[in-house]
């Protein structure tokens, strides 16, 4: 077959034919996307055997190498186990109230949208590409564009749908970009919560007050300046009044305790988050620049900030602001974000059935 | 015709998808240091090696297309990485048609390097931005490194594979 050529031959057509390809597949291509949908019913049946194969020697070795390691990690995840159980129930208390608000001010969130389970069955063979594959496509509805979350928050965003699986862009990839918000509380201290003891949640609220009675026992009140009618006046500073829409909330103990009011400014300032690569931090970049200077502190809590032209509906989860680097000769500071789904160990995720808009998707 | 169907094509795509089943199962699930060894990679360039340096670039050629069906890759890129790869590690023969397994090795090293630092290259050049971001510092050695070890285990495979019999290069070499 190759008698016939020289090697300078042989390596102008294999280049040629490459450059040819990859033009055809950028410009999009019926043909190649059929070939790819092809090749990977072909190819599912071999990596299970694969899989099948391997797996008693993987199995074989992680006993012998990590033994230990895994019996401490179980140990960990056990306590860690016992304190999310009070943190969901929390949790489950301020969702029904959000939801209320919500509705309250005919605003849009991430729970009027459904969503489709899938299970993580390939990660990218390559090294510069952070991707995953997801066994649902485009027969359980899934379309180009649509996030995808895990327990923890977002996890990317899907970029290639075929019938029954789907590539999903992890948040880390350089190409990843989404609108985000920050909320966060100037002039009091970082987001970050006190450490959590045995008998309370991270907010420091006690476990048996919130598992008893959730709903009589914990009253949390949150109150928004804008959207809200005028006879519901919210409890603001005048002079608090800024470009950025500033949340006033009150928050107040359990009835049978002493009642103490604490009045909670929340600042949200928005931007878009960036992917750096494959473990390296997100960086945020604020729409004002001089934000992350003045009210943007590590700890503070970074979703999506939703809109018409973002990629996820507003109130995922994406992660903490882990580090904030003051940059000489500019006003804006490097704003490093930690995702809060761990992207190594991906299983379980779910498709949120939201069809950005089209140029969203461009983007 | 006849050539191509009964020749390397025949044992090449085989080879390649489970080359390429053993990539996506095995070596993308453990990463070694954050680092995804290549698997398809060290075949291609161990078929270089062993076949020289024509051989080595259509060996790279198909098995990068077969890598660029399975994933997210633009269709060609890995074949042209890949291909550039094999070819690199074929240049062996320029020295010897029966290469020793150490001077194999250090070939596939540079062939792998090549194979592997083309992919962000090529990927930039296409359009695609930020690859080069990824840290290839580490990358590209680890992929080489474990290149090079698996080439005198894997330049049977190689050999075999694009249809080049033992008698042929020790003829060659006689």
């Amino acid at each position: 077959m190759l008698s016939g050529l020289s090697r300078r031959r042989i390596l102008l057509l294999v280049v040629l034919t490459c450059v040819l390809l990859i033009t055809l597949d950028k410009r999009g291509n019926p043909v190649i996307d059929q070939i790819r949908s092809v090749f990977a019913r072909v190819v599912a049946p071999i990596d299970t055997a694969t899989e099948a194969l391997t797996l008693p020697l993987e199995r074989v070795w992680d006993g012998i190498s990590n033994y230990d390691d895994l019996q401490q990690q179980n140990e960990a995840l056990w306590d860690q186990i016992q304190l999310m159980k009070g943190n969901d129930v929390e949790a489950k208390s301020s969702i029904l109230e959000y939801r209320e608000l919500l509705k309250l001010n005919q605003l849009t969130s991430k729970f009027q949208y459904k969503t489709v389970p899938a299970t993580v069955v390939g990660a990218s063979p390559s090294n510069f590409q952070n991707t995953v594959e997801i066994n649902v496509g485009s027969r359980q509805g899934v379309q180009v564009g649509m996030p995808v979350t895990d327990g923890a928050g977002l996890i990317g965003r899907i970029t290639k749908v075929f019938a029954d699986r789907s590539i999903v862009l992890l948040i880390t990839d350089p190409e990843f970009a989404v609108e985000a918000q920050v909320l966060s509380t100037p002039g009091g201290p970082a987001v970050t919560p006190e450490p959590p003891t045995d008998d309370t949640t991270l907010s420091g609220i006690p476990v048996s007050d919130l598992t008893s009675s959730t709903s009589s026992s914990t009253s949390t009140t949150t109150t928004t300046t804008q959207p809200l009618p005028p006879e519901l006046t919210p409890i603001t500073d005048p002079s608090q009044s800024t470009s950025t829409s500033t949340v006033t909330g009150s928050s107040t103990a359990p009835a049978a305790a002493t009642t103490t009011s604490t009045v909670l400014e929340v600042v949200r300032e928005t931007g878009t988050l960036e992917g750096q690569g494959a473990a390296k931090r997100m960086v945020l970049r604020f729409v004002d620049t001089t934000s992350s200077v003045t009210s943007v502190k590590i700890g503070a809590i970074v979703d999506t900030a939703g809109g018409n032209n973002s990629l996820a509906p507003q109130g995922i989860p994406i992660g903490i602001i882990s580090r904030i680097e003051r940059q000489t000769g500019s006003s804006s500071a490097l704003v490093e974000v930690t995702p809060n789904a761990s992207l190594q160990r991906l299983n379980f995720v779910a498709v949120v059935l939201y069809s950005p808009n089209q140029d969203a998707v461009g983007k | 015709m006849r050539n191509i169907i009964f020749g390397p094509l025949l044992r090449l795509v085989p080879v390649g998808i489970v080359a390429l089943s053993i990539q996506r199962v095995v070596f993308a699930a453990h990463p070694v240091h954050d680092v995804k060894l290549q698997f398809v990679l060290a075949v291609v360039v161990a078929a270089g090696a062993g076949g020289g340096s024509d051989r080595g670039a259509v060996a790279g050629f198909v098995l990068g297309l077969l890598y660029d069906m399975s994933g997210n890759t633009p269709f060609g890129l890995m074949a042209l990485a890949y291909g550039l790869g094999g070819m690199t590690a074929g240049y062996v023969h320029t020295f010897t048609p029966d290469p020793q397994w150490w001077l194999a090795s250090i070939f596939a090293f540079i062939g792998a390097a090549v194979g592997e630092a083309a992919i962000p290259v090529a990927e930039v050049i296409t359009g695609e931005q930020g690859w080069l971001t990824s840290d290839a510092r580490w990358t590209i050695p680890i992929v080489a490194l474990f290149a090079a070890l698996m080439c005198p285990l894997l330049m049977p495979v190689g050999r075999w594979m694009m249809g080049v019999r033992r008698k042929k290069w020790k003829a060659m070499l006689e």
